[in-house]
């Protein structure tokens, strides 16, 4: 594996008034590997996802994708460039059939606006015929093809939390950031999911994953991070992280002020 | 445009430019506080206002049989009169504003999340009450005895100090100071507060959500009508556009002043209520309702959270 | 019983080859033209003849409904001011046929351009604004050009501008006050092509473009829709066909002045949307029709038309919110279903 960093999260820090969500937070993110965030709940860990996919503008800091700064860029310009998210809480189109919803996120790549969509120029009909392959070959992959032409909010949860890794895919990333995946599944549908990620990897993208479960975790990461009250208290194997008093500390301690 | 106009009646501009701003301030409470409790705008607040100028110029024809003859009234009986006036429009537009709430946004609010559903269903009711009263009144504008006699009190810098407009600046005083005092020190108005700041944790808690809700309408309603008795008083006529007219200008003085926030409805109001004479003299009164207009999309574009709010975020009502 | 009647409509479409498609539409498109033909049948209006009423206020109405559509239906953008691009088509026609001797046909294009051009000032203005800001600076638009209107002797003031002349006789087809039909059948082509080019959008990328900003705009941003920019799309494409709306309706009325173009056009295209079915095509046109209709069938409807379709937004908000004939619900197994066999 490289040591090449596809993002870098350099002296971040987001404030809230007077709370300071990150503080001072280095991040790197190298290509090919899955890194985890983990911290107790409030750390900070959406944060993270919201400053890097341009939510928040951070307080201070920069962030850099593939070595350029991700300052000013639009939300839906820094999908392009590269990075996709999915969300803690399942925000698909609900609206929308399976496909759709990847669909929608494969565009980021078309050139074809309204006005080639209007006049259905040869442009617009083959960009349109190899989204609905891509859309269809990445529900393949995730393995809910069978759900295409269903309407995301029909769908069984768990396959919901999968149509949005595969909607996220759909934006053509390079890097994957998957917040709390596996929340809700239970021990069988986690490991599943364990392969996927893996699997997800293997298929060429970063992958920077926000989880609970620390045996899924320890599991597939090939570095864990740990944020505690915004800032970052380890960074290292898993192995490694495992055993770092702050670490525990972290987790079992001061357990008043963790909420 | 002439702008000698401007600077020989400044003081009377001015000071009618303040009698209209209370009365923007009485409405826009209707706006802000609904907003800072369901984040929606009460589109059919206006309508609020309509009806309640009806009221008030019912109330003396109807209950007192006074005619759009009738002399000017004195002493204790104008008291009374006018106190009456002022309930009944109070009254019925504290409890039009509650109905609204039942029907356009109490059933939707526990079915489903989607604000247009609501906005929609609020502009349905505002539509229907409108027409109703065209209907009734047949498109006819409705005159209201001059009960009080506008007589000038002082003249200071040129500007006649009328009995009516100080009538209706120091009442709107009193009422929005009750309302401060209410909002800040009882219980039902630390619900309001709760609620404005966080929906869902005040429901955790244990806030009943639709009593805090109902008030909230209930005490939007009672200003807007307030608002209509004082609008009668100065300007003595309604129709059944009236709240499109007003209802406009006033949520325009509410988002001028950061929508949401009581004290910011204030300046919004005041502020709204003097550039709209102040402009009116120089550009021709048939420019004055679209002033409202302009500044709102004005506000809109460069200050979202009003000239005098505090962020949308923090500190509302 | 409108379900099953969408349903089955769109079963019939779904297994129909290319051709009986073809068959279908090309017989669909065939009687709603003859429809002048039922002059003088149970159909009639007591006070217009029924020839008119097709033109104005139904098929005004439709296009225009189809047009504001896609603004709310489509992208659920609360637009309060469409009467405004109405308006600038219809004064484009005046204003043009005042001073210049362009006939209809040369004034439409222009009356769509300026139409779009003032969707685009408009929404570039707006749309960074959320859903209720923006139904009220809408609304605020709508009256601005109203008043502005009003109070321009230039344009004729409260008296609007009068004599503007009817199209010249195209194909052989003859336009003024006797042959209402021709009027017809121009709103008729109008209106074919607009569902055309919708139903083109709605299934490529402007359409889910739309779907995912009407769902949830943040998250459409995330997955790197330029939500900015294909609103702004959204509001100039309605603001075209409310433009064409106007120059259509001006060319016909003959006359026009501002009260013609107020707040009460905007609610009622509204209600015409909202009670056929946000979104789909076929709920707004049979909205559309059904609510333009009834009021001049039945007389004593007409004065408290605006009260019913008040009481119309209320009720279907309430208790139906997905309108008449509710967008498609897409279960069935469509291409890629059968794909994966």
């Amino acid at each position: 594996m490289s040591n090449q960093p596809v993002l870098e999260l350099k002296n971040l820090t987001m404030q809230f008034g007077g709370v300071k969500a990150l503080n001072q937070v280095n991040l790197q993110v190298n290509r090919g590997e899955i890194c985890a965030l983990i911290g107790p709940n409030g750390a900070g860990k959406t944060t993270v996802f919201n400053v890097v996919t341009g939510v928040y503008v951070p307080t201070q800091g920069e962030i850099l994708f593939n070595g350029k700064s991700l300052k000013g860029k639009n939300r839906h310009n820094i999908t392009k460039m590269g990075i996709a998210r999915t969300f803690q809480n399942v925000r698909l189109f609900g609206e929308m059939t399976s496909l759709e919803n990847v669909l929608t996120a494969t565009d980021v790549h078309s050139k074809s606006g309204l006005i080639g969509s209007m006049f259905t120029t040869p442009r617009s009909r083959r960009e349109e015929r190899a989204g609905r392959e891509k859309a269809y070959e990445i529900l393949e992959f995730i393995g809910i093809d069978h759900r295409a032409d269903q309407l995301a909010k029909n769908l069984p949860y768990g396959d919901q939390r999968r149509l949005e890794i595969a909607r996220a895919m759909g934006t053509s990333p390079e890097i994957i950031l998957l917040d709390e995946p596996a929340a809700g599944f239970n021990p069988s549908e986690k490991k599943a999911l364990a392969e996927l990620i893996v699997k997800i990897r293997d298929r060429g993208y970063t992958v920077l994953l926000i989880e609970h479960d620390m045996s899924l975790i320890m599991g597939i990461s090939d570095r864990v991070a740990v944020l505690d009250f915004g800032e970052k208290i380890a960074d290292d194997l898993p192995s490694v992280v495992q055993n770092n008093p702050k670490v525990i500390e972290a987790y079992l301690g001061v357990p008043a002020d963790a909420s | 445009m002439d702008f000698s106009v401007l600077t020989d009646q400044f003081a009377s501009l001015t000071f009618d430019g303040i009698a209209l701003g209370f009365i923007y301030v009485l409405i826009a409470l209707g706006y802000t506080m609904v907003y800072g409790v369901l984040r929606l705008i009460n589109f059919a607040n206006s309508e609020v206002f309509m009806l309640g100028s009806f009221a008030t110029i019912l109330v003396s024809t109807k209950i007192f049989n006074y005619t759009i003859e009738s002399d000017p009234i004195t002493g204790f009986k104008l008291v009374y009169t006018l106190l009456a006036m002022l309930l009944g429009s109070m009254i019925v537009s504290g409890l039009v504003s509650v109905l609204i709430e039942i029907v356009a946004y109490r059933r939707l609010r526990s079915r489903t999340s989607n604000r247009l559903t609501s906005l929609i269903s609020a502009i349905g009711v505002s539509i229907v009450l409108t027409e109703g009263v065209r209907i009734a009144t047949s498109s006819a504008p409705m005159g209201s005895p001059r009960l009080l006699d506008k007589i000038t009190l002082v003249t200071i810098w040129g500007a006649d100090i009328r009995l009516d407009t100080l009538l209706v600046i120091v009442f709107a005083i009193i009422l929005l100071i009750t309302l401060d005092l209410f909002v800040n020190k009882s219980r039902l108005g630390k619900g309001i507060r709760a609620v404005s700041m966080d929906y869902d944790t005040s429901r955790l808690m244990g806030i009943n959500l639709n009593k805090v809700i109902s008030t909230t309408f209930l005490i939007g309603g009672l200003g807007t009508g307030a608002a209509a008795f004082f609008y009668i008083t100065v300007y003595e006529m309604t129709r059944f556009s009236i709240g499109f007219e007003l209802g406009l200008a006033a949520f325009t003085a509410a988002v001028l002043g950061g929508i949401g926030n009581i004290r910011g409805a204030f300046a919004g109001g005041i502020a709204l209520g003097l550039i709209e004479m102040y402009a009116s003299a120089v550009l021709g009164t048939q420019w004055r309702s679209i002033t409202a207009f302009v500044i709102l999309i004005l506000v809109l574009l460069f200050k979202p959270n009003g000239i005098f709010g505090e962020s949308l975020q923090q500190a509302r009502v | 019983m409108s379900i099953n009647l969408r349903d089955s409509g769109a079963t019939l479409w779904a297994n129909a080859n290319k051709w009986q498609r073809y068959l279908i539409a090309g017989a669909v498109i065939l009687a709603v033209f003859a429809l002048p033909l039922l002059e003088g049948t149970f159909l009639n209006t007591p006070s217009t003849p029924f020839e008119m009423v097709l033109f104005y206020p139904i098929g005004v109405y439709v296009l225009m409904a189809l047009g504001l559509n896609v603004v709310v239906g489509k992208s659920g953008l609360l637009d309060l001011g469409y009467v405004a691009f109405y308006a600038v088509g219809a004064y484009t026609a005046g204003i043009l046929s005042m001073h210049t001797k362009l006939n209809t046909w040369e004034i439409l294009p222009i009356g769509i351009a300026l139409a779009m051009l003032s969707g685009l000032v408009l929404g570039a203005a707006v749309l960074r604004l959320r859903g209720d800001y923006l139904a009220i600076v809408t609304l605020g638009f709508g009256e601005i050009i109203r008043i502005t209107a009003l109070n321009t002797s230039a344009v004729g003031g409260a008296n609007g501008i009068t004599n503007i002349p009817n199209p010249p006789t195209t194909f052989g087809l003859k336009f003024d006050l006797d042959h209402p039909r021709s009027f017809y059948w121009i709103v008729l082509i109008l209106i074919i092509l607009t569902i055309l080019v919708i139903r083109g959008l709605s299934v490529r990328r402007p359409g889910r473009a739309w779907e995912s900003i009407r769902q949830d705009e943040d998250v459409a941003e995330l997955m790197g829709v330029n939500t900015y920019k294909y609103k702004l799309w959204a509001f100039i494409f309605g603001a075209s066909v409310g433009g064409a709306a106007g120059v259509l309706f001006a060319s016909k009325a003959m006359f026009i002045a501002p009260n013609i173009f107020s707040y009460n056009v905007s609610i009622l295209i509204l209600a015409f949307v909202v009670f056929g079915g946000m979104g789909n095509i076929w709920g707004v046109v049979v909205g559309a029709v059904l609510l333009s209709y009834i009021p001049e069938k039945i007389r004593f409807i007409s004065d408290a038309r605006m009260l019913i379709f008040g009481l119309v937004l209320i009720i279907m908000m309430n208790l139906r919110p997905d309108g008449l004939l509710p967008r498609k619900k897409r279960e069935k197994i469509g291409v890629a279903g059968e794909k994966s066999k």
